[in-house]
């Protein structure tokens, strides 16, 4: 048993097959504790055996934008379709997951927090603010810090971009002069604040990579060391592409899953925060 | 370049915005006034200044307004924000004061408030009620740097002015930076950021008003009716 | 002095490029004629439907149409540079004009086209070497799609499924597709290159109704799926609606601006 580790995993999108060989690589390495970033649902074949099986191992779970999506009975935010094709197949997904999913797997998804929080460790799906904003790996450092320690976490889990990384965001300082207008005739004051060393770590996808390959991703944290471990997990793909066909989904999601390619192309936007 | 007079927080007070607008009529190079909300309030009747934004009279400056807090609050109870009500208003100071504030606009001018924006961006310069990511945003002297670089970076501009503090204030931010390291499946990246020589300025409310000139960066924060307060000088 | 070549060879080697080349070099006046090829045992040749015509047109807007009948009637100019291209998978067992393919001499005659020259891909010095590809039991399948407007992402994600063989095996895809902001694009891949061809037409069609040029494509390969390319499509191209918020904007760009009334 690996001491004082634990494990996070995000965006299952109702591939079972995935979320199978990921647990199984988790409970290989004795590692007990699991929080999944949510994404349970969207576009794969099989919604219902993930909620399940995540409801069975009582993952504790944060809910993510499909879940949320699902529940309100919205399509997932307009604007993080590029083209027309992504947002039609977007659409099918969403109407063909809500159809298939039972009422206690839907109030299981309308039940999950929107965060997650142990210690300094916070969990979230997307943002602290939102489960629509990416943090991507490069966006601004100053904005990435400030998601962190706004939320008054040391460490965020995210997920949404289906990409793992792990970001350390260190020495920082910001110098600035404050005028202050009533006072008059008063001089500028300079002050200095050091930031602290913050870090964001990203927990990929297991159920729909956009990393260039097939496999499954997730991370485990070592709490005693404080490394992050990005693990990647190969497991059966054509199980899940019949399952796609089988199901009556579009034969085109099979065909890239099994190149290794996302369902449908999102736009990937740091500084875009959905007005909805 | 001529300069633009930002001002805020009027709340119904025509007196005020006169006054206002007899010191512009008597300051050289200014060409564009803002009206950064909150033009409505529960204190008074806020009629006549809505009909006189709407309906300058000869020889005053035309306003170019946005919305705040107040006019959110009351689009809000009136409908215009989907199921949302004037919920923050209500928790903060009651049922009183929101029947205080429907009744001191006429429906009649509901429509245009509602038409009016978030925030306009020019020359690089985001004017906003609070700030992008909220209304109801209070940006200030003493809020952190971090977070006020935070929303300057959401609009990617150089000068931010708020109104929502009330308070007519110039923060610069004059340096720092940070280290930024990256592992993914790919391999590792390091990155270091400096701190970009960006603004945030409080413009003031109701009588305190401020001048700016976008051309030389000079700030001006004035009240109406007095000789000026105090020149924070620009830095080139 | 006149000149008229005949071109053969597979489908994708690059026929119609070196022919825009040859006219585009040419002083004089020029002419086209492109013909449909035999299907080779269980090879089908995927009718044109007049891509490469339109194309070549669209670039060199003086040329001939050598099919057009008036064309044969008509005494042909001097220095004239006719040139002919003929689909065939098989090299001839003859080098030169001997090696003309027999069936295709009394359809040249009745256009009163006599080649002086023959070449053909992968064997001739004077063509630029090409990929010698196995055409084994090739299918065909072609869309019209005049009057369809793409969604421009929609093309993009679509055209790398198409050749990274997401709708069957594909040996060769080309295809005239209309964009919102009126241009249109000669879109072409063969599985034996790097990379697809993406070039502007030079006409730009007005922003005020759906385009009434030719729009086509015809994809060569094998275990194609009809089916699902079709639904694609159908996710792909502009409704009437979104079609007019995409126009409106444009066409009030292009109205020319009045002076405002004196105050």
């Amino acid at each position: 048993m690996i001491a004082m580790a634990h494990a996070v995993i995000s965006c299952l999108h109702a591939n079972f097959a995935a979320l199978e060989a990921v647990l199984a690589d988790i409970d290989q390495q004795g590692i007990a504790t699991i929080t999944c970033l949510g994404d349970l649902v969207g576009y794969g074949p099989q919604p219902n055996e993930v909620v399940d099986l995540v409801r069975q191992r009582s993952i504790p779970t944060c809910q993510g934008c499909w879940d949320e999506d699902i529940i309100e009975g919205l399509n997932a935010c307009e604007c993080s379709y590029p083209s027309q094709l992504a947002e039609r197949r977007g659409h099918l997904a969403h109407q063909w997951t809500a159809e298939q999913l039972g009422e206690e797997n839907k109030a299981f998804l309308a039940s999950l927090p929107m965060t997650l929080r142990r210690d300094r460790l916070l969990f979230v799906h997307g943002s602290p603010n939102s489960q629509h904003e990416y943090l991507l790996p490069d966006m601004d450092a100053f904005a990435a810090l400030e998601r962190v320690e706004t939320a008054g976490a040391e460490t965020l889990f995210c997920g949404h971009t289906h990409r793992p990384y792990v970001r350390e965001l260190r020495d920082g300082s910001i110098r600035a002069r404050v005028q202050d207008g009533a006072a008059s005739g008063a001089p500028s004051v300079e002050r200095q604040i050091n930031l602290p060393m913050r870090r964001i770590i990203n927990a990929g996808s297991v159920g729909e990579p956009r990393h260039g390959n097939t496999n499954a991703t997730y991370v485990i944290h070592h709490e005693d060391t404080d490394a992050v471990e990005i693990r990647e997990v190969p497991y059966d793909v054509e199980r899940t592409c019949r399952a796609i066909v089988e199901s009556g989904l579009p034969p085109i999601f099979a065909w890239r899953l099994r190149h290794g390619f996302e369902y449908a192309e999102r736009a990937d936007d740091a500084s875009h925060v959905c007005e909805r | 370049m001529a300069r633009w007079a930002l001002i805020s927080g009027l709340r119904g007070d025509l007196e005020a915005y006169e006054a206002i607008q007899e010191d512009l009529r008597q300051t050289r190079r200014v060409d564009t006034l803002f009206v950064l909300g909150d033009v409505i309030g529960p204190e008074r009747e806020c009629n006549a200044l809505l009909e006189r934004l709407q309906q300058p009279r000869r020889g005053e400056m035309e306003p170019q307004c946005l919305y705040g807090w107040w006019e959110d609050q009351l689009l809000a109870e009136r409908g215009y924000r989907g199921q949302r009500r004037a919920d923050a208003l209500r928790l903060s100071q009651g049922e009183t004061a929101i029947d205080a504030l429907l009744q001191a606009v006429d429906p009649a001018y509901m429509d245009w408030l509602a038409g009016l924006q978030l925030g306009f961006v020019e020359l690089g310069c985001a004017l906003l009620h609070g700030s992008s990511v909220a209304v109801d945003d209070s940006l200030g002297p003493n809020s952190s740097p971090l977070f006020l670089l935070d929303r300057l970076t959401r609009m990617d501009v150089n000068r931010l002015f708020t109104a929502r503090s009330g308070r007519q204030f110039r923060l610069e931010l004059s340096g720092g930076g940070i280290e930024s390291q990256v592992r993914d499946l790919e391999g590792q990246r390091h990155h270091q950021q400096s701190v970009p020589p960006r603004q945030v300025i409080g413009i003031g409310a109701g009588i305190h008003y401020t001048l700016y000139d976008p051309g030389s960066d000079r700030l001006d924060f004035l009240i109406a009716g007095s000789k000026p307060q105090q020149r924070a000088r620009g830095f080139a | 002095m006149s000149q008229t070549l005949l071109i053969s060879g597979p489908p994708g080697c690059g026929k119609t490029s070196w022919i825009l080349n040859r006219l585009q070099n040419h002083r004089g006046p020029c002419g086209y004629l492109r013909l449909a090829g035999y299907p080779d045992e269980g090879l089908v040749q995927a009718p044109d439907g007049g891509i490469d015509l339109a194309y070549l047109q669209d670039q060199c807007p003086r040329l001939l149409d050598l099919a057009d009948p008036d064309q044969a009637l008509a005494s042909r100019p001097a220095n004239l540079l006719a040139l002919i291209e003929l689909p065939q998978f098989q090299p001839p067992a003859d080098s030169g004009l001997a090696g003309v393919d027999r069936r295709v001499i009394p359809q040249l005659e009745a256009m009163h086209l006599s080649p002086d020259e023959h070449l053909h891909f992968g064997r001739d010095d004077l063509l630029p070497r090409q990929d010698t590809l196995d055409f084994n039991s090739l299918q065909a399948l072609e869309r019209n799609l005049a009057g369809s407007v793409w969604d421009p992402a929609s093309l993009s994600s679509f055209w790398f499924e198409l050749v990274n063989g997401a709708y069957g095996d594909v040996y060769r895809a080309k295809a005239l597709m209309n964009l919102p902001d009126g241009q249109a694009f000669f879109c072409n891949w063969m599985v034996s290159q790097e990379g697809s061809q993406f070039l502007p037409l030079q006409s730009i069609a007005p922003p005020d109704c759906r385009p009434e040029r030719l729009s086509r494509l015809v994809v060569q390969g094998k275990d194609l799926d009809p089916t699902a390319l079709e639904h694609t499509l159908a996710d792909c191209l502009l409704s009437d609606a979104v079609l007019e918020l995409q126009q409106a904007p444009l066409r009030q760009r292009q109205a020319p601006s009045h002076p405002s009334p004196a105050k």
